[in-house]
């Protein structure tokens, strides 16, 4: 990537955006959704110093699973997404100067302030600058005694996107707050698709990462706002489902929908946790 | 054009809230357009208020009012972004699709253009994740916007998708902005449409403009710009324009009058302009092909 020495300097890339740091779950079952993690080939690698959160990870890939917040019987949400940016401090006070609106910090003692604005539904977008020299891990997490701290990635897996389900009639303004707050643009033509290729592909100006907003069906009264679903980029589709299926994960196989060399759609757990596989290089 | 196009404002009605609620829904209107007072001032506080609109059944046409917000900056800036966040929380809390803001009075407010459309993008990008709309009106006291004309202008330059123009008939009538300039308008970005008589046929200074849009405004086809209302009305269907119409009508008498007496000329009002005027807008059938579809 660049390596500009000046902030900001990239105009198509106001915020050195350069990916996911980590994605956040919330749960009232923590270990259930480590156990589909770790069939999704994810290992806990960290446990958080004061909290009920753990660190997964598999290749370049972080998910946190929080077990704060969440109401008993309610299902796993996607909680958060961390992005990873060329200054955290300055990337947050832009957006905020734009628009965004600022969730506030709570931290204990001697954790990090990672600062963040409030994104869809109830989730938030964390700013993380910490990842090349040490990891934001290293302040807040133990790691988990006798577990590899850097587990490989199964079959090449690795971030590919987010699924976002919004209201109808509601693209247009997503589109501009990734546009306007995070210099997303909209994907045309060229957009890998997946097996379930219907509303609009946003991807982030590092390219590596890709929002699919979907409205609901025309007659559909759920009208909700939310990160729906996370969509792992795989190499080879077939080849990391068969290697899925080995470890106990199901996938979706219907007149409409099978895992094919395009993508492929998990179970769902949890009473909505799924995950998606699409064709994509290793970047 | 049915009664269900029409309502009315909670700020032409004296009492409580849901006496202001039963009244209009007992006068047949589904609507109702509110104010940040409505929620804040109800006894219950803001929660409750949200209770008695919900239980109401009444539609919210849209949220009233943001008032000098735009081209100030420093901490007046910080501190309007404060009350811009509450209203556009308060409007999704009750279900209101649309915060109307006015052009900005402030003596302390940039009159640049560019100042105005960065402040309009931000509040529109902070209505964003709550699912707000904003419709931006020319106030016509105003210090730098003051018609729809150049309301439009800040609103077509900040390109926003949720930003949109709100248009009050008031001042339109008050500034005599010619009604032929609708057409640089984009119909599908006009998010409201608010609509009030007046009672003279002119308004000589700016103190008497205010005076009478703030106490002495009737509703459409009481006053003497009837045929005005009309006019404007026929033209926004015209133009495609299919939103909602409330009426805006501040009047200090209207405030001392049985809830009921007040809300029945509000619906003689509404069916004039959905029964008289607008069935008088139905083209000839040469022209129905030339027209937009309802």
């Amino acid at each position: 990537m660049t390596s500009d020495r000046e902030a900001l300097a990239d105009a198509a890339n106001p915020l050195g955006l350069e990916g996911i740091e980590y994605i956040e779950y919330r749960s009232a079952q923590p270990q259930a959704l480590g156990h589909v993690l770790e069939l999704m080939g994810f290992v806990p690698v960290a446990r958080h110093r004061s909290r009920e959160v753990l660190l997964y990870r598999q290749g370049g890939m972080n998910i946190v699973v929080n077990a704060h917040g969440a109401a008993d019987g309610e299902p796993p949400v996607l909680a958060a997404v961390a992005l990873r940016v060329r200054d955290a401090a300055l990337s947050h006070r832009r957006v905020l100067d734009l628009g965004g609106w600022d969730v506030p910090v709570t931290v204990a003692p001697m954790e990090l302030h990672i600062p963040a604005i409030h994104g869809v539904g109830a989730s938030r977008i964390y700013f993380v600058d910490r990842w090349r020299e040490f990891a934001i891990y290293d302040v807040d997490f133990v790691p988990i005694p006798g577990v590899e701290r850097q587990p490989a990635a199964l079959e090449g897996l690795h971030w590919f996107g987010i699924v976002q389900y919004i209201g109808m009639g509601r693209s247009a303004d997503w589109v501009e707050f990734y546009r306007s707050l995070f210099g997303f643009t909209v994907m045309g033509d060229e957009r890998e698709t997946g097996v379930l290729p219907q509303g609009t592909v946003l991807q982030s100006p590092d390219r590596s990462l890709h929002l699919q907003l979907v409205e609901p069906e025309p007659d559909a009264e759920d009208g909700v706002e939310q990160l729906r679903r996370v969509a792992f980029g795989a190499p080879d589709v077939p080849k990391a489902a068969a290697a899925l299926r080995a470890r106990g994960v199901d996938f979706v196989e219907s007149s409409r929908l099978h895992v094919e060399w395009r993508g492929a759609v998990t179970q769902s757990w949890l009473g909505g946790v799924m995950f998606e596989l699409i064709h994509h290089d290793t970047p | 054009m049915l009664m269900r196009d029409f309502g009315m404002d909670t700020i032409t009605l004296a009492g409580a809230l849901d006496a202001k609620l039963a009244a209009m829904r007992d006068a047949g209107f589904t609507q109702v357009m509110l104010k940040a007072n409505d929620l804040v001032g109800h006894p219950g506080g803001v929660e409750a208020a949200v209770r008695v609109v919900r239980a109401s059944g009444l539609r919210v046409t849209g949220f009233q009012v943001l008032r000098d917000f735009e081209g100030l900056s420093g901490h007046l800036h910080d501190y309007k972004i404060d009350i811009a966040k509450a209203m556009i929380q308060m409007a999704h809390a009750v279900g209101a699709p649309v915060l109307l803001v006015c052009s900005s009075t402030s003596q302390h407010a940039s009159s640049e253009l560019d100042d105005i459309v960065r402040d309009l993008r931000k509040l529109a990008l902070l209505a964003v994740p709550l699912g707000i709309k904003v419709a931006y009106e020319g106030l016509s006291w105003g210090r730098t916007i003051n018609e729809f004309t150049t309301a439009w202008q800040a609103v077509e330059r900040a390109d926003m998708p949720n930003l949109g123009l709100g248009v009050d008939s008031f001042h339109i009538f008050a500034a005599k902005t010619p009604l032929a300039a609708l057409e640089q308008v984009d119909a599908s970005r006009v998010f409201l449409v608010q609509l009030a008589d007046f009672m003279w046929q002119d308004i000589r200074s700016v103190e008497e403009r205010i005076t009478t849009a703030r106490h002495m405004r009737v509703f459409p086809g009481e006053g003497v710009h009837s045929a005005e209302v009309a006019a404007l009305v026929q033209r926004l269907d015209a133009m495609g324009y299919r939103g909602d119409y409330s009426f805006e009508v501040f009047n200090d008498d209207y405030q001392q009058m049985p809830l009921p007496l007040v809300a029945q000329r509000a619906r003689r009002s509404a069916e004039w302009l959905g029964a008289d005027v607008l069935r008088r807008a139905t083209p000839l059938p040469g022209e129905l092909a030339r027209r937009p579809r309802a």
